[in-house]
């Protein structure tokens, strides 16, 4: 999350490019006057700076040039957004400081990608050499996994400023795109299973305008067998390769794609519902796991409550596991409303359980990536 | 008599030595509409940010309103074509998008404007000005480059050339379709 200052004298506008950065996970400071702007610039120096050039009294291009003038302010990334098009606006825009042009009208996609690009240029988080693999699971469904997997994406995304990939590996209907409201124009079924490769896998990514990447399942209900496993791993390295972090919603059976998911990820996280059935179910899995030789590295336990009252107290949850839950999410009233307004709730403000401790994990997660070294 | 909907539209405007970026408020009609608009001599811009046309990325001066003598505005470049003129709906094209296409270069005073004039009939230089309508020839595709520095060019979806001040027309007739 960076705290970005956007300076415009177009009111309407302002508020726009406000929401679509919020939407992008950042904190932002809308600013009308170009001289007051660059005052709270100079006292706060944010983390970027999103100009508009076709101010009364200073121009976005006198801004930028006072802030390239202003030792302290010489590393800012500046994005200048105008209705002024031209390539000599461009080239105007770059001479006198900025560090990249959008014209407007742009879309949120356009300017999150812009915006990202810029953070990560100029003193952003370090990118992992390699991406990380972060598979949920459990066979039992009605365990919330999809909303953990959804949540969690976009929590990493926004913890992280770093590429991040959801890919849906359900054989029964693309949930994702529902809880994200998504036009699922593509999924994984439509993948060429022969000459795949990372430019037609990233045609095949929707992009929410939080800048997360989808890869869909298919909407109607396909084969439970499918994805094959050799196309599983293969979508799986390849975002490996060219993503941060890649989330991966497994599927609820117990399939090759079931298998390639779990064992190719670099973390892993088997979700439970503090239910019998579901304990059960999740003990079943372990042992049929361990029978047949699958390797899971860095497995944690979540106990997810997913109605108000809880059959299994956590004690008894772990008794049955015979492990200790790295996290227990409480029940959340707020997501049946985030389901159906296909907003997830970790880019709200809501503070109830579910994107408290999802935020928490999301944190974690980055943690370890970024200082490898605390392991 | 009911009043269509109006909005405002951004574009550059080119006189002999100004390149201004504004704001005009148009109809149904576009900015061409505007500019044929026979009650007034004077076309309005909100917004106003001028700079001069050897330096075109410096604003020099900006003004909440602007008017222009319709008189003495060379060209405007407009990002997309809906701006300028009705494009038609899905039944069919305006008048303005039915023709052939034919590849164009023309000069006004200090620029040289290259892109496509879409026509119907009898494809010459002089039935094209006489026969298109207004005071403004509409080039699509369009790229105004600077007669002196041929660097500083313009680029529009649409741009309106002002009739008047065409000096060169040339068409190229080898490349025409539909």
């Amino acid at each position: 999350m960076a705290r970005i200052y956007v300076i415009d004298d177009d009111e309407q506008l302002l508020r726009m490019v406000g929401l679509m950065l919020e939407r992008g996970g950042h904190t932002v400071t809308l600013i009308s006057n170009p001289v007051d702007g660059l005052e709270q610039v100079r006292t706060d120096k944010p983390d970027l700076l999103v100009l508009d050039v076709m101010m009364p009294n200073m121009s976005g291009h006198d801004i930028s040039r006072e802030v390239r003038s202003n030792k302290n302010l010489e590393d800012l990334p500046i994005l200048v957004l105008t209705a002024r098009s031209q390539e000599v606006d461009r080239a105007t825009a770059l001479k006198s400081g900025a560090d990249d042009y959008l014209s407007k009208p742009v879309t949120s996609q356009e300017l999150i990608e812009r915006v990202d690009g810029l953070l990560a240029k100029r003193g952003g988080p370090k990118k992992a050499e390699e991406g990380v693999l972060v598979t949920l699971f459990g066979l039992r469904g009605g365990s919330g996994r999809t909303t953990l997997a959804v949540n969690l994406a976009a929590a990493i995304r926004r913890v992280s400023q770093q590429e991040v990939c959801l890919v849906d590996l359900s054989p029964t209907g693309s949930q994702t795109v529902m809880h994200m409201r998504l036009q699922a124009r593509s999924s994984w079924v439509d993948l060429p299973p022969d000459k795949l490769d990372w430019n037609t896998l990233k045609n095949h990514l929707i992009i929410h305008p939080s800048g997360l990447r989808v890869l869909a399942a298919p909407s109607k209900p396909v084969s439970a067998v499918a994805p094959p496993e050799e196309t599983t791993r293969t979508i799986l390295s390849l975002l490996r390769q060219n993503v941060a972090f890649t989330v991966v919603d497994a599927p609820n059976v117990y399939s090759a794609a079931f298998v390639a998911a779990v064992s190719e990820a670099d973390m892993s996280l088997h979700v439970v519902t503090p239910e019998v059935v579901s304990v059960q179910t999740a003990v079943q899995l372990n042992r049929l796991l361990a029978k047949t030789n699958v390797t899971i590295k860095r497995k944690s336990h979540i106990l997810n409550q997913v109605t108000p009252e809880a059959q299994l107290p956590q004690s008894a949850v772990e008794r049955g596991l015979n492990t200790r839950v790295a996290f227990l999410i409480g029940y959340d009233a707020n997501q049946a409303r985030a389901m159906a307004q296909g907003v997830p709730l970790t880019l709200t403000s809501a503070k109830s359980p579910l994107p408290t401790v999802v935020k928490r994990m999301a944190e974690a997660i980055w943690q370890r990536v970024a200082t490898p070294t605390a392991e | 008599m009911t009043m269509g909907a109006r909005n405002l539209i951004n574009l550059d405007l080119f006189t002999d030595a100004y390149r201004v970026t504004g704001r005009a408020l148009v109809g149904t009609g576009g900015i061409h509409a505007e500019l044929g608009n026979p009650n007034s001599k004077f076309l309005e811009l909100q917004d106003a940010y001028i700079s001069r046309i050897h330096e075109p990325g410096a604003i020099i001066a900006n003004y909440k309103l602007a008017s222009f003598r319709k008189d003495n505005i060379n060209f405007i470049v407009l990002s997309d074509r809906r701006d300028g003129i009705p494009v038609g709906t899905q039944h069919g094209r305006s008048v303005f998008t039915r023709g052939r296409h034919i590849p164009v270069f023309l000069t006004v005073p200090s620029f040289e404007i290259q892109g496509v004039v879409i026509h119907e009939g009898k494809a010459s230089a002089r039935e094209i000005l006489v026969q298109s309508m207004g005071r403004f020839q509409l080039v699509f595709e369009a790229k105004a480059s600077a007669s002196s520095a041929p660097d500083i060019s313009y680029s529009g979806d649409l741009i309106l050339v002002q009739k008047d001040r065409v000096g060169i027309f040339c068409l190229d007739l080898s490349q025409t379709g539909t």
